[in-house]
């Protein structure tokens, strides 16, 4: 799960091209993900894991990182 | 230089949001709505051929600028131009002036770019040495901002780079033309199919016409301004400080922002348009695809917010609820989606630009967003957000459509939604509803001034006696055939006055007047008047208790009438003057005007107006307020010598007062008509025909009256409305019947801010809205519209009226908690007064006032809250519909089961309808039948009169005496074994409907068997549909088995020759389906007569078309012979026996058992269903009524009933037979469901659907009423205003009927359904009403026959009420007997 979001964010959110993302690396903070493209990988786990993201979860704290989102997601 | 990615085969079609664009720009060819755009302006020196040269490249490296749009045989298309010529100048304008450049761009800006050639247009403006504008416009349909922006820095980059002779590489990413093909890929992919999912059931149809300050959008007109301000950096900073905070922060500071400014325009649209279902565009960047991040191109996709303002939102509670669903939207606005909205909801755009432009190539740049002066059609509004030079202040504009504009300045709408913005600012949690808007400038201009305009003040009294001075042989009043000059009726009044001052009348005093309308009634005002006192006007149909209500509570000394009362009122007779009857002693009084001072602020009259609480109130009126509107009503409606109006209208309604006073204090004439009983509908077709006057004064709903004829020579020139809403229509419509110009007037005021307060003359070519507007306050008043936290609303904005000023009256009589409920004190004007109106009013364009209502009209039903006005403005546009009324029917609230409480004597419980308890717990029908019970004993007989009556035909019986009547039950098997007992022939009859319980199937026969009796069963195999429709017709079963009995055994009775049939109906039952109080009330009672007149209810009873006569054989009932051959006799009347002794009778005798398999003391399965349907439907048991009347006559104690009606229902069994015999339950929701119902005039073949889907189009759909009914004329009141409260009380049946609703129309009429109410327990029936179809059977035939020849002191026959089905038939065949009568 965690390499999908991963190139997903790569290969199609990242304002810049990038080779990697470090787990702690602050996705919106960075810019590597705006608003926009934090809900479209919302969309993308909801569809890969099968889940449904309720709207009080989607806080920073929950999907700063790829290390929280994962943290999140094994809740 | 990188070649082109990608070549377009041909043409490619439009994506979505280009296709939205397309349409908006079809309908509107000659305008430039989307072209959009920006002007750089340079600091700096720029070298101009190295400028154009990057321009050429910036064109070859985006395959936009070669875009053109083709539309190919109605579909359009886009295709790439490879021989287009780059559209770029550098022009010189060096000695031009700032304003000639500015207009310059302007016009350039405004000249539409013609898209099927070339969708962009650039330029370089040298405006001095060191600076150039470069002028740069684009197409919508190929940009958004962010391509601006990324133009822009690409081109300074591209610039740069050629004058360091650099080779510029441009970023990787995909061309516009990819992303066209993207789209048109994933249109279909399954994650874009749950995306339109999403957005269609987004904007659902429950969302009204957004109407920005309270207007229509025009959605013809693209016209806008533009108004631009900084929110400056202060508030920029407070804003990204708020920000930060976690309970505000969103995914970025950027959609933080977002965020606060959706909660902002969202607030201010709510406070502004008075709607809380709002729904706005907002366009999503949709550059997901980091191909795509730096695509010049059009990507936004603009998809709908929408938001319910809910009760004490604060900022912050709609704050959260726009951060969850900007999630959604986000979440879902992939590529298209703008194709999945419906565009019309989307009527205000909020744009949240995030684009930046540094400076140009390190020369401080201004970056303008030109305005093209269009928005779309559909949107009244949209607001831009932005910092494009990220110098944190935000600046915000505003494209207003100019129609909202005109007489409203944009500055003022600006400022409201900065005052918001502050007010967020200050506090978040602040009530959303509760800030003020407006700023102090619009607040000057909506108190307006509070200086009287002094006037030659003089009181109506001098006005009038000068005339009698003056011009004394003049025509004052003209009534039939009499008339009085001024100089006779100063005289009159004089000689009253003078004898009401001999009784102490005085300025302090308050006098009645109750009288007819005569010169009398002007004499007597005149005349109280005059004695300085204050004069009460009580019409002549006012019912007695409304009268002493009124005199006592006005605290009259005196009460001057030309009617004769004896001793039925409770006034003292000393204090009542008879006008007729003192008119000989007046002739000694002097005739000399009194001239006493007359205080301005003492009271002239007092006026009583219906009050919520069910009391009338009495609104007091000084001598100033009457002065004050007169004054004003003689300038503006330009009343002389030549004016003659007519005085047709209640007394007792302000309306009045201005026919009342105005010609005789002008030298003009009054002509009075009398009141017929006829009400006053039919008086003004007389005014109109007599054409003697030339000035009414009407309710809007009288005036209706005379639609459809002409009027080529009347001699009406000015009409008043008053009262009521007038609609452009019918204002338009009688105009337009005149062939003479003919005046109408809007007059609104209510009676506590004297007759009319605000005023407007029709202007058919101004007055396009669905109301005429109310107008302008009337000198020396102020009137002020207020929210509900007493803010000033902006104008256009709704709110309640409040109003100040002279014409205020000095509050209620009586009631002065009430008075300061309602007069408050003036917080504009220290030490004076407003009054609350109760009406919801507007400031319109013009700055008329324009009524739109009731506050209290204001319903809720489902949880929304709805304007019933609006609803009707909105019906009345229709085609077909001339008028219409919109109520809430609500549905009566049962009684909760643990409220009930039962009569202490009978036990009747108090949710039978129209029951009434006594202190002692007693009810009416017992308390009624204390005064005929005796007369009822009369009816009963004994044990030999009914051995005699049944051996009476024996010589004619073959081999029984009767049938008796078997169900089973206790009370018919006493009857059996009682008959047998004395000695009768007898042939047991059992009706074997289905659901005999065994047990009691075993009891019949066992006793037959024991008494030794034949016995036969009744059967048919329609029992069924006959159960269903006694459930429907009388929520029971039993009296659809009953009739079934009825039928099957006299058929055998007929066959066999028996000549009796013998009921074991309880002695209550009887007074269930055959006696009543009304055949009791003759006092020399004659029982032959209550027989006859039973037998001929019998005779009805078969002819009604039920289940019964449809299915069975019911012919031998058509030949009148069948009542003679076989008789009905009920045991119980001739035999009276006591439940315990019964028992112990059958017990002994019978052997009968009580069956336990029934689960309750019946031996009938199906009962239980009938009581089941009755009491979920009803609220009671159908049991009750018949069991009081067991135990009023003795035949059961109040226990033993109680006990056998609460019994245990088995519900699952019940359900089970209920399927079983195919009955369709009522659910629950739908009997306790408030609806609404539109009554309506005009085309009565108009469709319903037709006018509920027209109706759909414009309000949400809980707004549309369920129930539609075609009145011919709407039914008005007393003082002729629309009878609302009347129409909320049809029942559901008469809804549910073909027939128009009309209110009686004469006196018998009236008199007939009056009966008809109290009969058949409605709170009103229409003439046309058929007796049947509301419920009236033989039974209610014979009580309305009673009544009906009780009250006429007649004899009509009891099936006439079958003859003559409804009020209006049978008005008339009484009025046609009568005549008949007379002329003998």
């Amino acid at each position: 799960m965690k390499d999908k979001i991963e190139s997903y964010i790569i290969n199609n959110l990242a304002s810049e091209p990038l080779d990697k993302i470090y787990d702690d690396e602050d996705l919106l903070g960075s810019g590597i993900v705006d608003s926009m493209g934090m809900m479209n990988l919302i969309n993308f786990i909801e569809t890969e894991a099968d889940i449904k993201i309720p709207s009080e979860d989607m806080t920073i704290e929950n999907f700063m990182t790829i290390k929280n989102i994962m943290q999140y997601l094994s809740r | 230089m990188p070649p082109m990615k990608t070549q377009f085969e041909n043409f490619l079609p439009l994506t979505q949001s280009q296709l939205t664009l397309w349409t908006g720009q079809q309908m509107h060819p000659n305008v430039p709505l989307h072209d959009v755009v920006y002007t750089f302006d340079i600091n700096g020196t720029i070298n101009e051929l190295t400028f154009e040269k990057a321009f050429q490249i910036l064109v070859n490296e985006n395959d936009i600028f070669k875009i053109i749009f083709i539309d190919r045989k109605g579909t359009p298309h886009q295709s790439i131009n490879e021989n287009s010529i780059i559209n770029f100048k550098i022009l010189d304008f060096g000695h031009r002036t700032k304003d000639e450049i500015h207009s310059y761009i302007k016009e350039k800006t405004l000249k539409p770019l013609n898209v099927s050639k070339q969708v962009y247009e650039s330029s370089l403006l040298k405006t001095s040495e060191n600076r150039y504008i470069w002028y740069f416009k684009l197409h919508h349909l190929v940009t958004d901002a962010v391509t601006f922006s990324i133009l822009y820095n690409r081109m300074a980059t591209l610039y740069g780079d050629l004058l360091q002779e650099k080779n510029s590489i441009p970023a990787e990413s995909a061309s516009f033309s990819d992303y066209v093909q993207y789209e048109q890929e994933v249109q279909h992919s399954k994650i874009n199919e749950s995306y339109k999912k999403y957005w269609a059931n987004k904007v659902s149809k429950d969302i009204q016409n957004f109407r920005f300050y309270g207007e229509k959008n025009d959605a013809l007109s693209t016209e806008a301004e533009r108004i631009e301000l900084s929110i400056g950096t202060l508030r920029t900073k407070k804003l990204k400080e708020l920000a930060n905070k976690p309970e505000v922060r969103g995914w970025t500071q950027d959609l933080t922002l977002f965020n606060i400014f959706t909660t902002l325009y969202l607030s201010f649209l709510y406070r502004t348009s008075g709607q809380k279902s709002l729904v706005i565009g907002s366009p999503a960047h949709n550059r997901s695809e980091r191909r795509f991040h730096r695509t010049a191109g059009l990507f936004i996709e603009v998809l709908p917010y929408s938001i319910e303002i809910e009760d004490n939102d604060t900022f912050n509670t709609l704050l959260q609820r726009i951060k969850v669903e900007s999630n959604s939207f986000l979440k879902n606005a992939g590529p298209g989606m703008t194709g999945a909205v419906k565009e019309r909801n989307i009527s205000a755009l909020l744009n949240f630009i995030t684009a930046d432009f540094p400076d140009f190539n390190g020369h401080p740049t201004r970056i303008d967003w030109v305005h093209n002066e269009h928005i779309d059609s559909a949107h009244s509004i949209r607001c831009h957000v932005y910092d494009f030079q990220k110098n944190g202040d935000y600046r915000l504009a505003f494209d207003i459509k100019k129609t909202f504009l005109k007489g409203r300045k944009s500055v003022d709408i600006a400022n409201h939604f900065f005052k918001l913005l502050d007010a967020f600012l200050n506090n978040i949690d602040k009530p959303i509803e509760e800030i003020e808007l407006v700023s102090a400038d619009e607040k000057q201009n909506l108190i307006g001034s509070h200086q009287e305009i002094i006037k030659p003040e003089k009181t109506v009294l001098e006005r009038f006696e000068k005339w009698a001075s003056e011009k004394p042989n003049g025509i004052a009043i003209q009534f039939e055939e009499q008339t009085l000059t001024y100089s006779n009726l100063n005289k009159k009044a004089n000689r009253l006055a003078r004898y009401l001052k001999a009784k102490n009348i005085d300025h302090k005093s308050t006098v009645a007047i109750h009288m007819n309308r005569s010169p009398e009634y002007i004499i007597a005002i005149l005349a109280v008047l005059k004695t300085g006192a204050a004069f009460v006007p009580i019409a002549s149909d006012q019912p007695r208790a409304r009268l002493e209500y009124i005199y006592s509570n006005s605290n009259s000394s005196l009460m001057v009438t030309d009617r004769n009362f004896q001793s039925k009122v409770s006034i003292d007779t000393n204090e009542i003057i008879n006008i007729h009857e003192i008119a000989p002693s007046l002739d000694t009084e002097s005739s000399k005007n009194l001239d006493l001072d007359i205080n301005k602020d003492d009271l002239s009259y007092i006026l009583y107006t219906s009050g919520s609480t069910g009391k009338p109130k009495g609104v007091k009126i000084a001598n100033k307020s009457l002065a004050n509107y007169l004054n004003w009503a003689q300038n503006y409606y330009q009343v002389d010598e030549s004016s003659v109006f007519a005085l047709f209208t209640s007394i007792g309604f302000d309306l009045t007062i201005t026919s009342t006073f105005l010609p005789i204090i002008n030298g003009g004439r009054m002509i009075i008509y009398k009141e017929g009983g006829l009400g006053p509908d039919t008086t003004l077709l007389r005014v109109v025909e007599d054409n003697q006057v030339n000035t009414i004064k009407l309710t809007p709903s009288h005036l209706s009256l005379l639609k459809g004829k002409t009027f080529d020579d009347s001699s009406i020139h000015t009409m008043i409305l008053g009262g009521e809403d007038l609609k452009v229509s019918l204002a338009q419509e009688i105009s337009a019947s005149f062939s003479k110009r003919l005046r109408i007037f809007n007059e609104y005021g209510p009676t506590e801010a004297t007759v009319g307060c605000i005023a407007s003359e029709f202007d058919p070519a101004k007055h396009i809205e669905s109301s005429v507007p109310i107008g302008h306050p009337i000198e020396n008043i102020q009137s002020y519209i207020f929210d509900d936290y007493m803010n000033l609303v902006p104008s256009g904005v709704s709110g309640e009226l409040y109003l100040g000023g002279i014409g205020l009256a000095k509050g209620y009589i009586g009631a002065s908690e009430m008075t300061l409920e309602k007069f408050i004190d003036n917080p504009y004007n220290p030490g004076s007064k407003l009054y609350k109106s109760g009406d919801s009013v507007r400031l319109n364009k013009d700055g008329e006032f324009e009524y739109l209502g009731r506050i209290d009209d204001q319903i809720k039903l489902r949880g929304h809250r709805i304007e019933l006005s609006e609803i009707e403005a909105t019906l009345n546009q229709l085609d077909g519909i001339d008028n219409c009324a919109v109520v809430l029917v609500e549905n009566e609230q049962p009684i909760h089961e643990e409220e009930v409480v039962n009569c202490t004597k009978c036990g009747l419980p108090s949710n039978y309808p129209s029951t009434d308890f006594d202190d002692q717990g007693v009810c009416h029908l017992c308390r009624a039948f204390e005064t005929y019970k005796d007369k009822a004993h009369r009816y009963f007989k004994n044990d030999e009169q009914l051995i005699s009556l049944l051996s009476s035909k024996r010589d004619k019986s073959v081999n029984y005496d009767c049938i008796s009547l078997l169900s089973g039950g206790k009370d018919s098997t006493y009857v059996l074994a009682r008959l047998i007992n004395m000695g009768l022939k007898v042939l047991a009859f059992t009706m074997d409907n289905g659901y005999i319980s065994e047990q009691a199937k075993a009891n019949i026969d066992r006793i037959v068997t024991r008494l030794g009796v034949d016995h036969v069963y009744g059967k048919t195999p329609h029992m069924n549909e006959i159960f269903v429709d006694s459930l429907h017709r009388h929520k029971n079963v039993c009296n659809g088995c009953f009739k079934t009995i009825y039928t099957l055994s006299t058929k055998i009775a007929l066959e066999k020759n028996i000549p009796f049939i013998v009921t074991g109906l309880s002695r209550g039952q009887f007074f269930e389906t055959r006696l009543t109080e009304e055949l009791f009330w003759n006092d020399d009672l004659d029982t032959t007569e209550i027989d006859q007149t039973i037998l001929e209810a019998r005779k009805l009873y078969h002819q009604e078309s039920d289940a019964v006569k449809k299915l069975l054989d019911t012919s031998m009932f058509d030949d009148d012979e069948t009542f003679e051959k076989v008789q009905f006799v009920d045991f119980y009347r001739f035999s009276d026996v006591s439940l315990e002794e019964m028992l112990v009778f059958l017990k002994e005798r019978a052997g009968w058992v009580r069956p336990t398999d029934t689960g309750r003391s019946t031996n009938c399965l199906i009962n239980q269903v009938g009581i089941y349907v009755h009491k979920k439907e009803l609220g009671y048991s159908n049991y009750s009524f018949p069991y009081s009347w067991d135990v009023r006559l003795g035949h059961k104690t109040r226990n033993e009933s109680l006990e056998e009606i609460n019994e245990v229902i088995d519900e699952i069994e019940v359900k089970r037979i209920i399927q079983e015999i195919g009955y369709n339950e009522i659910d629950e929701e739908e009997i306790n469901s408030n609806k609404l119902v539109a009554y309506y005039t005009g085309n009565p073949d108009l469709s319903i659907n037709e006018i509920q889907i027209a109706l759909a189009k414009e309000l949400p759909s809980y707004m549309v009423p369920s129930v539609f009914k075609h009145l011919t004329e709407i039914p008005l009141t007393k003082n002729g205003k629309m009878d609302k409260a009347g129409l909320k009380n049809l029942s559901s049946a008469q809804l549910e009927m073909d027939t128009p609703y009309v209110a009686p129309r004469n006196e018998i009429e009236e008199l007939i359904e009056g009966i008809w109410k109290e009969v058949l327990q409605l709170k009103k029936v229409g003439v046309h009403d058929d007796f049947i179809a509301l419920g009236g059977h033989s039974l209610a035939a014979i009580r309305v026959t009673a009544r009906i020849n009780e009250e006429i002191e007649m004899n009509f026959p009891l099936n006439k009420v079958f003859e003559h089905t409804t009020i209006a038939s049978y008005a008339s065949y009484i009025e046609q007997t009568l005549t008949a009568l007379l002329e003998k």
